[in-house]
């Protein structure tokens, strides 16, 4: 398999109309931003996007809207889902439908061991011919995560693996696969799964899948292409901002990013339930922490 | 003023004879053995020193030693983390009694102490003595309890003498917590991490690492530290891959992995105290054919 290079990935939000359905004119905005301001590749619809809440035909019909409204980049179908059938199917028709590559988390709820993701994992690689990405994030799913054993199997069962997603942040993980699994697949790709990218580019990640280039775009790309370029010691001051910017956003989820996205100009509703929208103190309070942050004052408002 | 605490630093394993007692002549041996081979500092004992299975007696024999043998060549500190805080609090007054350049503190054991009662512990160790306290974060052996970064600007702000970390949560976000939180307040602060992790933590404002793997590998500690120093990037990661091998290798009933390695070496250093394993033959076998593969036996020095 050719290698995939989806570099700079934007993961948009999903915005909802007041009686909580997708708001497909604000989806529309919201992609042709994304567009507009560095994204090398699209992936939809992630956590940041609310894909956990989206029907599975919503789910179908956001990420055909995007592939229809960004003809000029890759569009990444996010398929994760607890049953291995189910998130099989999302890939089959994700890859129906245009996609450039699929993405998938272990499956959620249970907290399967090493045996059932290896299983899991290959329904849904070999439900496509596009490639692979298998997002690990163990503080989202209670723990479980990928190994680099697991990885290496997956890389003989799979032609189209081509690579992981990392929120682990764990530095001997991502090392220990860096070092493995690219002497048997060349072109095996570490992607960083949130703007910890100094620490990842130093080990290899070439890749980044950002919500926060929802609202620091300049910022997010800047990071980004400092450490393609490997000028990891000059990136420090980008990598400080976005954190302190991470920092005030990552406890509320994707509550505190529509927040944030209303204080910036870029109103996408709230989120879906279960999730609540952050009370009106609160949105006050962060919008006017945020108008504060050197970070953002060259930042995009407005659509 | 940078700090004095940083590049690769050694932290001895702890030679012991078959009855399982102190071998003074040869922890001797390997102090030196360290000094000449480019450790930027000692520190003595660590986890890796099998600390927790030593008496309040034996760490202190061992910690004059250490200063007398080493003679200022290079910065000793002292770990003087315990089960018993009054053990910790009596093992720092004694490192400054002696002569020592610092110490290094854990978090403490056990109790899942909270944010308030970890300020409060180091506030009184920091108190107690005027030597440079170096602390230990390390969430991932002790259920989650951490320096967060708000503790850590605590701490700095009050203790003059709170001048570092080990910070090894191994982790990109909590390091670089760490990082913001001190360095803007103490610039020399000395940001380190454990197991030579320094690829990644050095660009984050890194200034060095403690070692899993310094007495087999000195030559390639030394290395991996230029090539990050000198952001020789493609270097490091090729360095640093091999260090994690090892790591692998040597994290698998560590330390007494290390020791059976160290005999390898041509350093033999003793048996490890239980309810730690010692390293079998069929098993110090297996470390000589990955050291083999690895290429560790023509690049680094054989014997003492």
């Amino acid at each position: 398999m050719s290698a995939f290079q989806p570099g700079l990935v934007h993961t948009p939000v999903t915005p909802f109309t007041g009686d909580h359905g997708i708001d497909f004119y604000r989806l529309g905005q919201v992609i042709d931003f994304h567009r507009r301001h560095g994204a090398d590749a699209l992936a939809l619809p992630m956590h940041a996007g609310e894909s956990v809440s989206l029907s599975e035909d919503e789910k179908r019909s956001v990420l055909a809207f995007a592939i229809a409204n960004a003809p000029d980049i890759p569009v990444i179908a996010h398929v994760s889902n607890a049953g291995s059938a189910i998130a099989a199917a999302l890939a089959r028709d994700a890859e129906r439908a245009g996609a450039a590559a699929v993405v998938a988390t272990t499956p959620y709820y249970w907290t399967p061991p090493p045996a059932m993701l290896l299983e899991h994992f290959s329904a849904i690689g070999s439900a496509v011919t596009i490639p692979l990405l298998i997002y690990n994030s163990p503080d989202e799913m209670a723990g479980t995560k990928l190994t680099t054993d697991l990885a290496l199997k997956l890389i003989e069962r799979l032609p189209n693996f081509a690579g992981i997603v990392d929120l682990s942040l764990d530095w001997q993980f991502m090392i220990e696969l860096m070092t493995e699994a690219p002497r048997v697949r060349k072109n095996f790709l570490l992607l960083a799964g949130t703007e910890h990218l100094v620490s990842a580019g130093a080990i290899g990640a070439r890749g980044l899948f950002s919500p926060l280039a929802a609202i620091a775009p300049h910022l997010v790309r800047r990071l980004y292409d400092l450490c393609r370029e490997e000028k990891f010691f000059d990136a420090r001051p980008a990598q400080d901002e976005i954190a302190a910017l991470r920092q005030f956003l990552k406890a509320d989820g994707p509550a505190g990013l529509k927040a944030a996205l209303r204080a910036m100009g870029r109103d996408c509703g709230e989120p879906r339930p279960p999730l609540l929208p952050l009370a009106a103190s609160v949105q006050a309070r962060l919008a006017d922490a945020l108008s504060g942050l050197p970070a953002l004052r060259h930042e995009p408002r407005g659509w | 003023m940078a700090t004095r605490f940083r590049g690769v630093m050694q932290s001895p394993v702890t030679p012991l004879n078959d009855d399982f007692s102190l071998d003074l002549a040869t922890f001797e041996r390997v102090l030196d053995f360290h000094v000449r081979t480019g450790a930027t500092a000692i520190s003595w004992p660590h986890h890796k020193g099998e600390s927790l299975n030593l008496t309040i007696a034996e760490r202190k024999l061992f910690a004059e030693a250490a200063v007398k043998v080493v003679a200022g060549r290079i910065p000793v500190t002292i770990h003087v983390s315990a089960l018993a805080l009054e053990d910790t609090m009596e093992l720092a007054r004694h490192a400054q009694a002696i002569g020592a350049d610092g110490v290094l503190a854990i978090t403490p054991y056990f109790w899942t102490p909270s944010p308030e009662a970890i300020h409060a512990y180091f506030v009184r160790l920091c108190g107690a003595i005027d030597l440079p306290v170096l602390s230990y974060n390390s969430p991932s052996y002790l259920a989650g309890v951490e320096i967060t970064g708000d503790l850590m600007s605590r701490l700095i702000q009050r203790l003059p003498n709170f001048a570092g970390v080990k910070e090894a949560s191994f982790n990109s976000e909590k390091f670089l917590e760490i990082a913001r939180a001190a360095l803007p307040l103490r610039p020399d602060f000395a940001l380190l991490t454990g197991v030579e992790f320094l690829l990644p933590s050095v660009p984050l404002g890194g200034v060095g690492s403690y070692s899993a793997a310094g007495s087999i590998c000195p030559n390639l500690c030394q290395d991996l530290f230029d090539a990050c120093m000198e952001g020789d990037w493609p270097r490091a990661r090729t360095l640093q891959a091999k260090m994690t091998r090892l790591w692998l290798l040597f994290r698998d009933q560590y330390p007494s992995s290390l020791k059976g390695g160290m005999v390898i070496m041509g350093r033999p250093v003793g048996p490890t105290r239980p309810p730690l394993p010692t390293a079998s033959k069929e098993r110090q076998a297996y470390i000589r054919s990955e050291l083999e593969a690895l290429g560790i036996l023509d690049t680094e020095p054989h014997g003492w």
